[in-house]
């Protein structure tokens, strides 16, 4: 049995070896990428909808038939590695765009350096995204959808409590004014929300505060943690005093991220860090206006977390030039435009930020331009030192939101990070 | 019909009866054979596969490398892993009693005839028919503020350490005491009620019957009934993945839960298997122990 | 122990044991603005919501499972209970020893094997890994069920000239019948709520079982749970289940009764 498997894992390795220098003798056989393959497309439950908006259209002007899978994000990495690990890997799937890193430096997309260096838009497409896809200057991903982090506001509140609701702060600490004026109103009104028990959802609205101050939580290798700086203890000390004094919602320290929206939806949180693509569904399930402005650092600056999904070719395809066909396609001004601005998205071009459809909504514009200003972090073991919920990130943070001791808490947990990252 | 030809003539001499006997043997074995087949290709050679892993580094993609005994080595500085074992412990020996006496206590309620009984013991086992999976998403809904008819008077879930604990601890009460109650039921019914009248004659109190006639009497079953709990409670994993998620502050992380990280989120699966064949292990070593403890008593 | 005491406290213990599933049927037809069916219409609906092949991958899943089970442990059993092999015990061992392994891990190895044998996403596969799941129940059950049987029926069959298939199928079988139906319940139990083994070892949208779609409507919308429809979820499932149990009640307990007396 042993020998059996090492030499498929062999075969294996040489047919991706192979594949480096360029997907041609693969689809050898077939003289046009679009020639009526059947692909198949992995993605997780919350990317859904974009991916089958991309498929639909795709399919409609293409022979090739992309057909969508979507798991449930919890589950969705062990869907990837177990297919991995049978090497059954689809034609094409997605990930979370701070996981890249690891696909990557697993094997787990082919090789496309050589196409998409080929591509005339290439210098336009999310530069944060795309690096995260790299491994050892190689390409093996290109962006799939982009979400940002951005405050949100409810400016029917900030009028209430005497605020002006088209000024949103500029700052954090006038973000911590705003939100203290509106937890004045009372009742069950809070005046800010996060999600205190949800490493995912930290790593993506406290470190543009950060980045904005102009300092960083690792090095640029994601190889070393510096959440015990100056600028990450400060983010954390006047968010630590927001929940002390009852700012922040009660809840906000048990929120691990499947009600974070919810909190949001029901109008009683006066502003908050979240994800952009959640303008569109708050306003459609509540009746108040809703304000949107750039995550700022203590003092001023701005900032974003480029996040969303990176999508690269199964190492195990058959279709490699179809999927690359469609890869191309996505980050054609078509999809960009008919598939993800028409739908509110943002777009992954940067030369894209302006168009027909975001001409309509100025905080639409005011999100893509956001973009150029914001960061992607690059580790390869994202995942299990941030987004997991046993990653020493949510006992770092946890320790410096509602432990005694935050500065212990910070340094143990560099350390901790660190030893993390450099598995 | 050969069964018949050498049961008839049982009087002919030994050679043809040993014949005749290992005939049996070997029709038994063939009725045992796809039982055989199953535990062997789908049990055994994983399970092989996974004691093999163990020994490499083992990517998800590309050739594995021998690299004894790292795996093993590297965890005895894991923290979370010592963190899980722990708290494997502690769960296993608090599900384990609680389980028990309730699932026995329901069994005494239900072991006699009365008007009624049948719906009780129906409304005890119910909960049984859920899926485990369901069941766990039921209580989800069931302790959230959002929906649950507790509202916000109950703590969620993830608020302490003891509120995930006694969550995920409810739901396996819910969902297994009936379950455990009717093993528990059989045994209890399996005892002749002569013994019973003869403990009474004696003027033996219910709780001199119960220790010295009920608990020995029902050894073997007891003993099934504590080896699943006890397996069953060193593999948790359905209950703290969807109620508690391990948390608040890995407080509800068990042993499965870190196998499954290493596996699937920090693509190690060698590790993850080197976890695997020590939580096997150390259910055998559990088993074992606690047949000869209970063989003993008798 | 006290009559009326044990009766009372039984009758308070079966509210408590009763409420999560009345609650879950409650919440599940609860709507903004009374009671209707829009929890199952988005549970049926949604972009992740339950589809019809969802529903006929699960039932042919569970029938696969039942029958399969069925057949290794009536066999086995019948072999491990009125037989005498070389490796009995060692084989009967090692089926205990199945519960005693951790999911997460041998799945993938399931996964690998799966492939190795072409079935690989494929329902019959998964089958069969349910199917080894069951059998550690399954054999004890009818090995227990086969051993209680009086050596007379057996032999009074054999000497009516019937070979040991024939024994088995004509006399033996009736005899552990609530022993067949338990097994067979507690498969289908299994296999229609398992949710672990199809997540990992199916890969296509035409092949997933309801559990699925009904863990899918946890994390549809990252940032929100849509709670009345997950319990619309939890009590679609649950209801084939349930009737099942209370119809079958009567064979089961028996199976109990003859199955699980020896340990």
């Amino acid at each position: 049995m042993k020998r059996w498997l090492g030499g498929l894992a062999a075969v294996t390795l040489l047919v991706g070896a192979a594949a480096c220098g360029g997907n041609d003798d693969e689809s050898a056989g077939s003289a046009s990428a679009d020639s009526g393959a059947t692909l198949t497309l992995w993605t997780r439950a919350a990317t859904e909808s974009i991916s089958k908006a991309y498929a639909a259209a795709y399919n409609a002007s293409h022979k090739n038939q992309v057909q969508v899978t979507a798991y449930p994000n919890e589950e969705y990495p062990a869907k990837i590695a177990s297919a991995a690990g049978a090497k059954a890997l689809p034609d094409l799937f997605a990930s979370d765009v701070v996981f890249a890193p690891q696909y990557a430096s697993q094997g787990l997309w082919l090789d496309i350096t050589d196409q998409f260096q080929a591509l005339p838009v290439k210098d336009k497409v999310a530069p944060a995204h795309v690096r995260n896809g790299t491994w050892q200057n190689r390409n093996y991903a290109v962006p799939h959808t982009i979400d940002m982090s951005v405050m949100l506001y409810n400016k029917d509140l900030f009028k209430k409590a005497g605020l002006d609701p088209e000024k949103p702060p500029t700052n954090l600490k006038e973000f911590a004014a705003d939100a203290r004026a509106v937890d004045k109103l009372g009742g069950d009104i809070n005046g800010t929300y996060f999600g205190g028990n949800c490493g995912g959802c930290n790593v993506f609205t406290l470190w543009p505060s950060v980045w904005a101050a102009g300092g960083d939580v690792m090095n640029a290798e994601g190889t070393e943690s510096t959440i015990n700086s100056k600028e990450m203890s400060d983010v954390f000390a006047l968010y630590k005093q927001l929940f002390d004094e009852g700012v922040a919602a009660p809840a906000s320290k048990d929120e691990a991220g499947p009600t974070w929206l919810g909190a949001l939806q029901n109008g009683k949180i006066g502003i908050a860090p979240g994800p952009s693509a959640w303008l569109g569904l708050i306003e459609e399930k509540s009746s108040f206006k809703l304000g949107v402005a750039p995550i700022s650092g203590p003092d001023g600056g701005e900032s974003t977390f480029v996040g969303g999904d990176a999508i690269g070719i199964g190492a195990t395809s058959k279709n490699a030039k179809a999927a690359w066909d469609f890869l191309s396609w996505t980050l054609g001004d078509e999809a960009q435009i008919e598939v993800v601005a028409k739908n509110k998205g943002v777009p992954v071009r940067t030369d894209l930020a302006t168009n027909k459809y975001s001409q309509s909504d100025p905080r639409v514009v005011e999100i893509n331009e956001l973009m150029a200003k914001g960061k992607t972090p690059y580790a390869k073991n994202f995942n299990a030192t941030y987004n997991d919920p046993q990653s020493p990130w949510v006992t770092a943070f946890r320790g410096a939101l509602f432990g005694p001791d935050p500065k212990k808490s910070l340094d143990d947990g560099a350390a901790a990070l660190t030893a993390s990252l450099q598995k | 019909m050969t069964m018949l030809a050498t049961r008839a003539v049982e009087a002919e001499a030994v050679t043809p009866r040993r014949r005749s006997r290992r005939r049996k043997q070997l029709i038994g074995a063939l009725y045992a054979a796809p039982t055989a087949f199953v535990v062997g290709l789908f049990f055994l050679v994983p399970l092989g596969l996974v004691a093999w892993m163990s020994l490499h580094r083992w990517p998800l993609l590309g050739p594995p490398s021998m690299n004894v005994p790292d795996n093993y080595t590297a965890l005895s500085d894991d923290k979370l892993l010592s963190t899980a074992l722990w708290f494997t412990l502690k769960y296993t020996v608090l599900v384990t009693v609680l389980l028990f006496v309730i699932s026995f206590g329901l069994a005494l309620i239900v072991q006699h005839r009365f008007r009624g009984v049948a719906i009780l013991r129906t409304a005890f086992f119910l909960p049984a028919a859920v899926g485990f999976a369901s069941a766990s998403l039921l209580f989800l809904g069931l302790l959230s503020s959002e929906i649950g008819p507790f509202g916000s008077k109950l703590p969620s879930v993830s608020s302490s350490p003891t509120a995930a604990l006694s969550s995920a601890v409810g739901l396996v009460l819910w969902r297994f005491a009936g379950f455990n109650m009717l093993i528990l039921l059989t045994g209890l019914q399996a005892i002749p009620t002569e013994v019973y009248e003869a403990a009474r004659l004696d003027g033996a109190s219910w709780w001199q019957t119960f220790r010295s006639i009920t608990l020995p009497l029902m050894r073997t079953t007891i003993a099934l009934v504590l080896t699943l709990m006890v397996s069953g409670s060193l593999l948790a994993f359905d209950q703290f993945w969807i109620l508690t998620r391990g948390g608040p502050d890995n407080s509800t992380t068990s042993l499965v839960m870190v196998i499954y990280r290493k596996a699937f989120i920090e693509l190690d699966l060698g590790s993850a298997a080197a976890v695997s064949v020590l939580l096997l292990v150390l259910l055998l070593i559990v088993s074992v122990v606690q047949l000869r403890v209970l063989r003993r008593r008798s | 122990m006290r009559f009326g005491m044990s009766r009372v406290t039984g009758a308070a213990l079966a509210i408590l044991f009763l409420f999560p599933l009345v609650w879950s049927a409650w919440a599940s037809v609860r709507t903004p603005s009374g009671f209707g069916l829009a929890n199952y219409q988005r549970l049926f609906t949604s972009d992740n919501g339950i589809r019809f092949e969802h529903v006929a991958n699960s039932l042919a899943v569970s029938a696969m499972t039942v029958g399969g089970t069925l057949l290794v442990a009536t066999l086995g059993g019948y072999a491990f209970g009125r037989f005498h092999f070389p490796g009995k015990n060692i084989l009967f061992l090692l089926t205990l020893a199945i519960l005693m392994v951790p999911y997460a891990t041998i799945l993938i190895a399931l996964y690998v094997l799966l492939g190795w044998i072409g079935l690989q996403d494929s329902l019959i596969g998964l089958s069969l890994v349910l199917i080894m799941f069951q059998l550690p129940f399954s054999i004890f059950m009818m090995r227990n069920a086969f051993e209680a049987i009086p050596n007379e029926l057996e032999e009074s069959a054999q000497i009516d000239g019937c070979g040991s298939i024939a024994t088995l199928v004509r006399v033996l079988l009736p005899a552990v019948r609530p022993g067949l139906v338990t097994v067979s319940l507690f498969a289908f139990l299994t296999s229609w709520g398992e949710f672990f083994a199809p997540l990992i070892l199916l890969n296509s949208t035409d092949k997933f079982t309801m559990m699925l779609a009904v863990v899918n409507m946890r994390t549809a919308t990252f940032g929100a749970i849509d709670y009345p429809a997950l319990e619309a979820g939890v009590t679609f499932m649950a209801i084939p289940c349930l009737i099942l149990f209370v119809v079958l009640q009567r064979s089961y307990v028996r199976g109990f009764m003859s199955g699980a007396l020896r340990g």
